[in-house]
């Protein structure tokens, strides 16, 4: 008989043999991942300056950040921004790949290459060209709209707190309605072309075979690019950095990453800064949670 | 003999090694070749001035000087991410007015510049230089900078337009007598229901435009001893004087934004006058030479009758950071820069930026008349006008207060639009408590800063 626990050739080099393999993944692990986790935890109880100074402050970071009025501003915003991401962006995306998969046109690729062409050339770029898309007077979005309905012409996109978030929007529904369609699309053309058979047959109109058929078919996707859609929206930063060169007037583009990034590095106070780290990786947990909770349930 | 772990890990081992060699043997040969001084700045129409600067002083001090030129915001973003993780950083910097806060918000003796006071007295320079700039480059009484420049304020105006309207800029002494004339000019030329024409460019929300003008009133975002001072009834007058160039039916004011959108609007005569401190002169210049002789400048007019007639905006000024291994090499280089009076007459020629040091004013390049300006010797003027410049003190807090200044105006705005003069002035006064008290708060925040601050040493590991 075969002795199992039998040393395998080579003897003790051998036994070392695996942690060498994984010595290059657990070293970068530790350096790059539980190094900087463990100090973020412990960052968000202190006050920094620089890489000397720092002084143990307890939950004040926390509690500065839970009563600021600024921050409840920069949450009121991203939860807008995410719904609209979810209940506008989402839809239409879904929408667009249901008529380029629809359709029989030779124009298929292009259209496809078009819708999602915005998402090549990146957030920033996107949030320059927009800043003069909505210029007063000069821009063509006023000038648009002033053509079109007669009103517009002066309206200060960028710098009325009231149309920011408007503004922040129509731009981010010009950069991820290709995207996320893409999604949509590579979902939708892996739905089984005999269900849908079937069910038209059956005489299902349009309608209900794709509320029947269609949407069952893609769910795992659309719970993806949902979950994926509202973390997004909760990191959101570089767009409107670059559309508002800051954060607009009175914060009203202001994000949750964008107020992190306000108090770890504009303002240099890195505690407070990983604190909010924190608050936000809470929040973007529960969110996800709920949402896969509620697919489950719906599944079941 | 075979490597025991297969051919692939032995050359993913060779790999490593071969590349780890060249890096380490690239760093080696670069640590040779470091010059004297390494210098970092971030304004484009500095290079070639001190490109020439360097070459003269490398040349009578036998030493290396590297000129590196970086975008505002990367320049900005990693000086201050490489002082906060200790990292490598520039023995010289040039930095923008606004970014100064951000590296004295902890203990004096934790900021990562030298500090120049007594460089300064021992050299005299206070006397030489305006001295309401070093207001901006110190914290707690010490100046961690060399002041560039100073940047008084002036209006840009259409002149072939406001002479054919009949408007002597002369007669336009105060701002009353500007917001009179301006409700004159601004018009609706076509009809349409929308002015075509407007007196002034300024800001829609505010931001550095009501800033300047509260300097110039004497008023401003932060006291001397680095207090808040923005919530007085001086910025409440200010403010509701704004609102009433920029909104209403009445309204004088456009926001024409900045580059080519501000030189299209003034080109098409949409507006007439826009605030131009010395820097924006040669950039209007540059971006659009078509309106040469068709333009001037004059003063600001003053608040109240005989008032200051300038304000300022903006500085840069030049920093040795504590990392310098030769800082007596450095001070002498910044000295070279900024005070050698013959190369300052010839660089205002070139950015037409007026240097802190007074006795340069006396060179001819400021007399000299500018075509672009329908002959007017800009230098002069601005020169004229600088020793009368506000002092502008700066905080760590600067952004933020600044930005709560404009939040207080928007809301301002917002109620004026609702329900008009009435209860305004109650309104602005409660707001400006409101966005104060929340800059103070932030501020009695910071641990560094307390009277009994943890000192950096005692209190802090």
């Amino acid at each position: 008989m075969n002795d199992l626990r039998k040393r395998p050739a080579g003897g003790r080099s051998a036994r070392w043999t695996p942690w060498v393999f994984l010595a290059p993944y657990l070293a970068l692990t530790a350096v790059f991942f539980v190094y900087p986790f463990i100090n973020a935890v412990l960052l968000a109880f202190q006050q920094t300056n620089g890489p000397r100074s720092h002084v143990w402050v307890g939950l004040d970071n926390f509690r500065f950040v839970l009563s600021d009025p600024d921050f409840y501003t920069a949450l009121w915003n991203t939860t807008v921004y995410a719904l609209v991401s979810v209940f506008v962006q989402l839809p239409l995306a879904l929408g667009l790949a249901l008529m380029l998969n629809a359709g029989r046109s030779r124009l298929k690729g292009f259209f496809r290459l078009l819708l999602f062409s915005p998402n090549l050339v990146g957030q920033i770029f996107v949030g320059v060209i927009f800043s003069v898309i909505f210029m007063p007077r000069y821009g063509m979005f006023n000038q648009f709209l002033q053509a079109l309905i007669g009103w517009g012409l002066e309206e200060r996109w960028l710098s009325n707190p009231s149309l920011v978030m408007p503004a922040l929007i129509v731009t981010s529904l010009w950069l991820y309605v290709g995207f996320n369609m893409i999604y949509f699309l590579a979902a939708l053309q892996n739905v089984e072309k005999d269900l849908v058979e079937a069910a038209t047959v059956d005489g299902a109109g349009p309608w209900r075979v794709f509320w029947h058929v269609t949407l069952p078919s893609i769910k795992p996707v659309a719970v993806f690019v949902v979950v994926m859609s509202t973390i997004g929206s909760y990191q959101l930063f570089e767009l409107p950095y670059a559309l508002l060169k800051g954060f607009g007037p009175k914060n009203s583009g202001l994000t949750i990453v964008g107020y992190l990034y306000n108090t770890a590095f504009a303002a240099g106070d890195l505690g407070t800064g990983s604190a909010v780290g924190w608050i936000l990786a809470l929040i973007i947990a529960v969110i996800s949670l709920a949402q896969l909770r509620i697919s489950h349930a719906a599944r079941e | 003999m075979t490597f025991p772990y297969g051919k692939a890990p032995f050359w993913i081992l060779v790999l490593t090694l071969l590349s780890a060699s060249v890096i380490v043997a690239l760093r080696t040969g670069r640590t040779t070749e470091r010059p004297d001084l390494v210098f970092c700045i971030f304004a484009d129409n500095h290079v070639a001035a001190y490109r020439k600067a360097i070459a003269e002083f490398e040349k009578t001090h036998h030493v290396k000087i590297q000129l590196q030129m970086l975008g505002y915001d990367a320049f900005t973003s990693r000086l201050q991410s490489a002082m906060l993780t200790g990292a490598e950083v520039p023995d010289m910097v040039e930095l923008l007015i606004s970014t100064m806060g951000y590296f004295t918000r902890g203990p004096l003796e934790e900021v990562g510049f030298v500090d120049l006071t007594d460089r300064l007295r021992k050299e005299g320079l206070y006397g030489r230089m305006v001295e309401e700039r070093f207001s901006v480059w110190s914290s707690r009484g010490h100046v961690f900078a060399l002041p560039h420049d100073v940047h008084p304020v002036m209006l840009f105006y259409r002149r072939d337009l406001i002479d054919r309207l009949g408007i002597k800029v002369d007669d336009l002494k105060t701002w009353d007598d500007f917001t009179a004339m301006g409700r004159r000019i601004t018009k609706d030329l076509d009809g349409d229901g929308i002015p075509d024409r407007y007196a002034i460019d300024l800001d829609s929300k505010g931001g550095e435009f009501l800033q300047m003008l509260l300097l110039q009133r004497g008023g401003g975002l932060f006291d001397a001893g680095g207090s808040v001072t923005f919530d007085t009834p001086l910025t409440a007058d200010t403010i509701l004087w704004y609102l009433h160039v920029m909104r209403g039916p009445h309204r004088i004011g456009f926001e024409a934004g900045w580059g080519q959108s501000l030189a299209k609007a003034v080109n098409d005569g949409l507006v007439l006058f826009f605030v131009c401190p010395d820097w924006r002169s040669k950039q209007f210049e540059l971006d659009v030479p078509n309106l040469s002789g068709q333009v001037a400048l004059m003063p600001l007019p003053a608040w109240a009758p005989g008032g200051r007639r300038t304000s300022t905006w903006g500085g840069t000024g030049l920093a040795i950071t504590k990392a310098c291994r030769n800082q007596d090499l450095a001070w002498e280089f910044a000295k070279f820069l900024y005070l050698k009076k013959e190369e300052l007459g010839e660089r205002f020629r070139d950015t037409s930026i007026l240097s802190a040091l007074k006795d340069s004013w006396d060179m001819p390049a400021f007399d000299e008349p500018r075509a672009f300006y329908s002959g007017q010797p800009i230098g002069r003027l601005y020169a004229g006008l600088a020793p009368r410049i506000p002092a502008c003190y700066v905080s760590p807090y600067t952004q933020l207060a600044g930005a709560k200044l404009t939040e207080a105006y928007l809301n301002a705005a917002e109620y004026f639009d609702k329900h008009g003069d009435e209860g305004l002035r109650d309104f602005i006064d409660r707001e400006l408590a409101r966005c104060a008290q929340y800059v103070r708060t932030v501020m009695q925040r910071n641990v560094f800063l307390r009277p009994e601050a943890p000192g950096s040493r005692e209190g802090a590991r």
